[in-house]
């Protein structure tokens, strides 16, 4: 079955041109025109990656990006017009893998999805199960138990705690984590690696202010710890 | 911008003229004080000795003068016998004998003296150095009578005035520390009392520094001191109407930005689709297709450019360790450019503090530049210099005229070769955007002429060097 892709964006004929150039790499592209549409569409299919705007009608794209993270963790795409701090932090920080600003040249989106895809796909690649303090993480299953019970992580999490956990103890620049889990080459932006940290504290630490597990060196990364 | 410039004196640091004033005061108040203690305690000290020498002088010219009732006055033991005040001597004269105490020469009565005292018939008084002592002289001509066969006879006293120079030396001595120690106290009171009246002015420079560096919600703390307070008011003020200009405008172009954002996608996503089946479209139309192209790409780089000056006046900006070696290698490998890049000694590895997306977009704006209008990037050079790291674009064009030199990096203006150009090409905000990014990092961009003295300009951005990882 192809890929499908949702497209949650307003403007009709942005919605229509990135259709047509999604469809050129053979994926299949469903459009919705406002965070509604695509939420009450949402129950009945599941896409493989979503795009959302975030200036939308209504409910605007964070909170579409939210409410979509209470049930899933879809891969997410967020385009923004605006990639001033605030907006993007703002957007990861709502539950999106990664962001696109616009003009966004099509290559560099399907480039970015596929990028995504891949990630998620990649549980394929055997791991074997490891123990880090009170963590066990199983990534044959996608599986992370704190203390016995299962987080809930998304896939772009889950890779980032694998990625810290193949190399424990040691101290991974942004850079080398914005291209292992998001395949960025050098200029990806540090700010995805520092939101998704984040919110892997709030999941994995007993106490997120204090994280004991997935530590900050200070101008040169993170690192995980027992 | 015309500037006050004052006199020599006034050019030098604030502080420093306040201490210099202070220690001006000190030293003028110090010494008109010394001056002052020592003439007084000189001049009553000597007038005190020379009133008890002169009474007992006139007591035992007394003495003297009864003695020479006696036919034979037996004038050395009168000299012995008379009292010594603190080490006082006589000496006696008659017409053709003198008769002294003990270790003195009749020499050492200045003649001077001698002759005034037999002139005058009177009482005279000479100070002068005997040995290098000072001493005090007195002189009276007596009158012989009665039984004397004398009609000369003088009576000399010296007194000496040593302890009185001691005393006075170390009073000098006394106030020439005390004056030294005033003035130093000067200085410190000087340098404490400039401390805080400068300190609001370091404050007032440090919120306008950080107001410089983009913070503009940064202001003046409150004070009560009325003279300060007018000064931080309208401070703040400032910095508050600033801060809404710049958002304003800052939001005005993002705003107009954001606006061509969307259209731009629809035409960059609807020309990739028609580059998807270019085989389908005749030469003409692949043509047109191909002008269509560049054209939305140099409008996404003046969009980008106008967005990224409206973010440089007013967003915060990503702050990395960046190595510029890596940076120019990843722009040059982004951009597909093969310019020579030489990095020079400590360059190898150099860090700066900032943002490296920016960083790249300002070596980008850099090779576009050299691009367009120098004929193509020659040679890139990445080299320390002090505690700063310099890039270096050379290209081989007509170069910058130095009268355009600074005036090629501000917005909307270009130089003579981009006009030559046609009004078409480029809008003249890819070097603001050098310039204010550069700024932004603490640095600075300027252009030259080639160091070989070949044509060409050199674009030099400086960069404040960060600390070794």
């Amino acid at each position: 079955m192809s890929i499908r892709i949702l497209t949650i964006e307003d403007d009709q004929r942005i919605r229509t041109a990135v259709r047509f150039a999604l469809e050129d790499e053979g994926w299949s592209v469903l459009e919705a025109e406002t965070g509604e549409q695509a939420l009450e569409y949402f129950n009945s299919t599941i896409p493989d990656v979503v795009l959302v705007d975030i200036g939308l009608p209504g409910i605007d794209g964070f909170e579409v990006c939210r409410a979509l993270r209470r049930s899933s963790d879809v891969p997410i795409i967020m385009v923004t017009a605006r990639d001033g701090t605030s907006d993007v932090v703002a957007g990861l920080e709502a539950g999106a893998d990664d962001y696109v600003t616009k003009p966004i040249a099509p290559k560099e989106l399907s480039a970015r999805i596929r990028a995504l895809l891949r990630r998620v796909r990649s549980e394929d690649k055997a791991a074997a199960p490891r123990s880090i303090g009170d963590l066990d993480i199983i990534p044959d299953e996608g599986v992370v138990r704190k203390s016995g019970d299962e987080i809930h992580l998304t896939k772009t999490e889950f890779h980032l705690l694998c990625e810290l956990s193949d190399h424990l103890g040691k101290v991974l620049s942004r850079e080398h984590l914005l291209e292992q889990v998001w395949g960025y080459d050098y200029f990806g932006d540090g700010r995805l690696v520092d939101v998704h940290v984040r919110r892997l504290r709030t999941k994995i630490e007993t106490d997120p202010a204090r994280p004991r597990h997935v530590v900050t060196v200070r101008g040169m990364g993170y690192k995980l710890q027992p | 911008m015309p500037r006050y410039r004052g006199l020599p004196w006034r050019r030098l640091p604030l502080r420093a003229r306040v201490i210099g004033a202070f220690t001006l005061g000190a030293a003028v108040a110090a010494l008109v004080l010394v001056i002052i203690t020592y003439g007084l305690s000189r001049q009553s000290m000597l007038r005190q000795r020379e009133e008890s020498s002169e009474r007992q002088f006139f007591a035992n010219a007394r003495q003297v003068q009864s003695s020479l009732r006696a036919e034979d006055p037996d004038f050395t033991q009168l000299l012995e016998s008379l009292p010594s005040l603190s080490g006082s001597r006589s000496i006696i004269r008659t017409g053709d004998e003198t008769w002294t105490s003990l270790s003195l020469t009749p020499n050492d009565l200045p003649s001077e003296l001698v002759i005034a005292v037999v002139e005058a018939r009177d009482a005279r008084s000479l100070r002068y150095r005997l040995d290098d002592q000072p001493v005090l002289a007195f002189g009276l001509q007596l009158r012989p009578g009665g039984a004397s066969t004398l009609d000369e006879v003088a009576y000399f006293e010296l007194v000496p005035l040593v302890e009185v120079e001691n005393t006075l030396e170390s009073l000098a001595l006394i106030l020439l520390v005390g004056g030294a120690l005033t003035v130093l106290v000067g200085v410190g009171i000087g340098f404490w009392a400039s401390g805080g009246l400068l300190r609001p002015l370091t404050e007032i420079s440090y919120a306008a520094t950080s107001i410089a560096q983009g913070r503009f919600d940064t202001r003046l703390e409150e004070v009560r001191d009325p003279d300060l307070a007018a000064l931080v008011n309208s401070f703040n003020e400032m910095a508050a109407a600033m801060e809404n200009r710049i958002t304003r405008d800052a939001r005005f172009a993002s705003d107009v930005s954001h606006e061509l954002r969307s259209p731009l996608m629809t035409l960059r996503a609807s020309i990739d689709v028609m580059e998807h089946r270019r085989e389908e479209l005749s030469d003409r139309t692949k043509q047109a297709l191909d002008l269509l192209n560049d054209e939305v790409a140099r409008f996404e780089h003046l969009v980008q450019d106008l967005l990224d000056l409206s973010r440089s006046d007013s967003g915060p900006m990503e702050n990395d360790l960046v190595n510029i070696e890596e940076l120019v290698k990843a722009t040059l490998e982004l951009t597909e450019n093969d310019a020579s890049l030489e990095v020079i000694g400590t360059a190898r590895g150099a860090l700066v503090m900032g943002d490296k997306r920016r960083l790249a977009q300002v070596l980008d704006n850099l090779l576009r530049n050299a691009q367009k209008y120098g004929g193509g990037v020659t040679r890139i050079t990445v080299a320390p210099n002090g505690g700063k790291i310099e890039i270096a674009v050379e290209d081989s064009g007509p170069g910058v005229a130095p009268s355009e030199r600074s005036l090629v990096f501000e917005r909307f203006t270009r130089g003579a070769a981009a006009r030559k150009r046609g009004a078409g090409d480029g809008a003249g905000l890819g070097l603001a955007l050098v310039d204010e990014h550069a700024r932004r990092h603490g640095g600075s961009a300027r252009v030259e002429g080639k160091s070989d003295g070949e044509p060409g300009a050199r674009f030099v951005i400086t960069l404040p060097r960060a600390g070794r990882r």
